[in-house]
């Protein structure tokens, strides 16, 4: 369960002082699957970054299966993201240097990668459909193998949560059902709570959380 | 992580080069100074183990040239306890050898040498090579045990001729080494032979000198020195019969010989009774001081080099912001980032030490091949791990800076910063 109590963050740009979030509280169900949506600038993003433990909210917690983020230092944040998060971004994010391969295992990277997680990140890869392309570096991959590569890194570490900011903005319709649908049966599979920003509704089901999110305040909770 | 480093460098192969380039030459530089220092020590230490024995000087004299001593200082040695051997010298530069003078000689001896047809060797040779004439009390020094030109005389048959003994006394004899022969050929090019001659001394002064004896002691310190009778040498030099450069003595048990010194010193004391150890060890920290006036100037060059490292990795991680903030959302640590960065700058730092050490190892053979007179560079494993461990250390210092700010960019930041 992930439980977002009185969240607040503000941002100073240049002389003014920006509300991107004012006051937000919200409970994400295990396993559920959510959607935050919005107008650009509503504030979505900033909250996908702080359930993800990227930034520190400037009033409120956050709690995800009883953790409470908001109180753990630096190293615990980067210890909870590494063991427990994954994330996925719009323009993917890979590594250009690096193999698909490689990339599905940055976050072990510092401390050695053993033939067990090898073997993992080689089986992820084959559930993404890309058993054939683990050796390609990004530029060698279209944006949508690129995609399932960046699911696969996410997903390597069997996270509590799997935070994914827009991804299928870079996508045309075709590759970006072909995305989601992976993400859901991976979802599903795993029973990890998704937490998706989206401007796209039509990947919403009837059973999803949606958090619509307008000037930095919750609008709806269904 | 190290071959995620390794990657990352070899991205941008032309930055990385340069940086690489940036940082070998004063590598190189730095080995190349440290192989001179240690190829003059080694020479020094040949020399100065050809004389056994202890060399009397006026106090603080820097060598038997600007030494003058009083001539009754022998017979006081003499009577000295365990000393077995006393002889005379008088030192100096000749007015001029065959019609050409020290500074002449020096100014024009790439000239001459061109003219002449000499070879490149044989001209850097000559930058190296003033003439003394050396004159000895001759039947003292028969006495001597450890006679260094005596004892480098060359084999007959290679020309070797014969050394001074009482013959020569008073006699327009002299010895010479096969550098010296070279040096002042004939019209036709051919060294100088026994029973060649010589002429010392310019205009009214000039005085002719057969050549008796050719010497090779391999050591650019003591090939150009010409050896002759001491009274001739005074004659030659404008030296009053008042005075002695030095006296040489020997022990009658070489390990008295720091006993004889001190003797000597408490007896005479505005004398310095020098060893050969003691000349060494002095030698040693003479260059000592130079390494480090040396290491001064090349640190320049090296702080150089690190602001190329600075700058390249700069670029680097800046281009790369998203990379990091991907990297942290991943559950890199600061500390991982940071270590990424360094380990990338030391990696740079090791190419250029070995492209440096491999530089140096070529120029140093090379340098062998052109540097004679007994000077050998020397490039050893030791230096060539120094100037490899110098380079990495150099590395790591200038990836630090580039390596915290990229360490201190906030994930989401870093994010958004790469995404413009």
């Amino acid at each position: 369960m992930i439980d977002v109590v009185d969240v607040i963050k503000t941002y100073r740009r240049g002389e003014q002082r920006v509300e991107a979030l004012r006051g937000i509280s919200c409970q994400i169900p295990r396993g559920a699957c959510a959607f935050i949506v919005g107008p650009s600038g509503s504030g979505k993003s900033t909250l996908l970054y702080l359930l993800g433990a990227l930034d520190r909210p400037a009033g409120g917690s956050i709690r995800i299966d009883g953790a409470d983020l908001t109180g753990m230092s630096e190293a615990d944040l980067n210890a909870y993201r590494r063991d427990h998060i994954g994330f996925i971004f719009q323009s993917f994010n890979l590594i250009g240097n690096l193999t698909a391969l490689e990339n599905v295992l940055i976050p072990f990277l510092p401390r050695g990668v053993s033939a067990s997680l090898r073997d993992r990140a080689e089986a992820l890869l084959d559930e993404v459909g890309l058993s054939d392309r683990k050796h390609h570096r990004p530029r060698q991959l279209s944006g949508g193998e690129q995609q399932r590569v960046a699911i696969a890194r996410a997903l390597i570490k069997d996270p509590v949560l799997v935070l994914a900011d827009e991804p299928t903005g870079e996508l045309d319709s075709k590759t970006g059902d072909e995305i989601y649908r992976i993400l859901r049966r991976l979802q599903t599979e795993r029973a990890t709570t998704l937490v998706v920003v989206t401007h796209d509704r039509r990947f919403i089901r009837p059973d999803d959380l949606v958090l619509e999110i307008q000037d930095g305040q919750l609008l709806t909770d269904s | 992580m190290w071959r995620f480093a390794w990657k990352n460098l070899l991205t941008r192969p032309l930055r990385t080069t340069l940086a690489l380039i940036g940082l070998s030459i004063p590598i190189l530089g730095v080995l190349g100074l440290y192989s001179i220092s240690g190829g003059l020590k080694n020479l020094v230490d040949d020399t100065l183990e050809k004389i056994q024995g202890v060399v009397v000087l006026r106090e603080n004299a820097p060598s038997p040239v600007f030494s003058s001593l009083d001539p009754e200082y022998v017979e006081r040695i003499a009577a000295l306890p365990h000393v077995k051997n006393v002889a005379a010298e008088v030192w100096g530069f000749p007015p001029s050898v065959e019609g050409t003078s020290f500074m002449a000689k020096a100014a024009s001896t790439e000239l001459l040498g061109r003219l002449r047809g000499q070879t490149q060797q044989q001209r850097m040779q000559n930058l190296f090579d003033p003439v003394i004439l050396s004159g000895q009390d001759i039947p003292a020094h028969q006495g001597l045990q450890t006679a260094v030109f005596a004892n480098a005389l060359l084999p007959p048959d290679q020309g070797g001729g014969r050394f001074l003994d009482h013959r020569d006394v008073g006699q327009n004899r002299i010895v010479i080494s096969r550098k010296l022969a070279r040096d002042f050929a004939g019209p036709d090019g051919q060294p100088k032979q026994v029973g060649d001659h010589l002429t010392i001394g310019s205009g009214d002064a000039a005085e002719d000198f057969e050549i008796i004896g050719i010497y090779d002691t391999g050591s650019m310190f003591l090939d150009g020195v010409m050896i002759t009778d001491i009274d001739v040498a005074r004659r030659i030099l404008n030296v009053p019969d008042t005075m002695v450069s030095n006296i040489y003595v020997e022990a009658d048990d070489p390990r008295r010989m720091s006993e004889v010194a001190s003797a000597i010193e408490a007896a005479l004391p505005d004398v310095d009774a020098r060893e050969m150890d003691e000349l060494s060890t002095d030698f040693t920290r003479l260059l000592g001081d130079l390494d480090k006036f040396l290491l001064m100037i090349v640190s320049l060059a090296l702080l150089v080099g690190v602001v190329g490292i600075v700058n390249t990795m700069l670029m680097s991680t800046t281009e790369r912001f998203a990379e990091f903030g991907v990297l942290r959302t991943n559950g890199w640590s600061r500390g991982d980032v940071l270590r990424l960065v360094t380990a990338e700058s030391a990696y740079l730092g090791l190419w250029a030490g070995l492209v440096g050490s491999v530089l140096a190892m070529v120029l140093v053979a090379l340098g062998n091949q052109f540097i004679g007179g007994g000077l050998k560079l020397v490039l050893g494993p030791g230096l060539l791990g120094f100037g490899i461990g110098l380079s990495v250390v150099m590395g790591v210092l200038g990836g630090l800076y580039p390596a915290w700010r990229a360490s201190r960019l906030v994930p989401m930041d870093a994010i958004r910063l790469g995404a413009r």
